[in-house]
């Protein structure tokens, strides 16, 4: 079948997880800082139980994923800036 | 084509028929649809290209996994299956084959 893609936004597949395994990589961050799978736009979302699964499936111990960082949900920083009055710049 | 009666949801509400632009061609959909929804009627389903040049497009649809991303207006990384449809909206997709071959080694 070939390489599935398991990081879509990096674009990024099992036999390249498979790589960083066998360099050493042995929890979904550092499988991450070599790989970017889990470093994309998403944020993780879509690739980090996949990734977990491949390590489990490699017979890693189970590691601390990616921590969810704040905004949990992407905002666009000018929604961000807006004040509550709906003007821009800083609050009063 | 687009889902006017859902088995669940039950019917769609009939949003106002307005043009806006798609690759800068006018384009019709209904007001208040998600930008995704209004392209898939009409039988775009090619949104972006990826780095290694390969088209992508709707795929969760919930907003979670970003495949959707559009420029509307200028601002980029918009998700077209969470954006409603307005008037006038120029709507168009992020990257081509060629750049992102060219951008990223292919």
């Amino acid at each position: 079948m070939g390489p599935v893609i398991i990081c879509r936004c990096e674009e990024i597949t099992d036999e390249e997880i498979a790589a960083a395994v066998a360099e050493g990589a042995a929890s979904p961050r550092e499988v991450r800082l070599r790989t970017r799978a889990g470093m994309g736009v998403c944020g993780g979302r879509t690739c980090r139980h996949a990734v977990a699964r491949l390590l489990a499936e490699a017979g890693l111990p189970e590691a601390p994923g990616p921590r969810w960082r704040p905004p949990v949900r992407p905002v666009l920083l000018g929604d961000l800036s807006r004040r509550p009055d709906g003007g821009e710049g800083p609050c009063a | 084509m687009r889902i006017s009666e859902h088995p669940a949801l039950g019917a769609t509400p009939a949003g106002k028929a307005v043009t806006f632009f798609w690759r800068g061609q006018p384009v019709q959909g209904r007001e208040g649809e998600p930008v995704g929804a209004a392209l898939l009627a009409l039988g775009v389903r090619t949104l972006r290209y990826s780095s290694s040049g390969a088209p992508r497009g709707l795929y969760c649809g919930i907003g979670h996994c970003f495949e959707c991303r559009v420029t509307i207006d200028g601002v980029p990384g918009l998700r077209a299956c969470l954006t409603p449809l307005r008037a006038g909206m120029a709507v168009e997709p992020e990257g081509s084959p060629e750049q992102e071959a060219a951008a990223h080694g292919g």
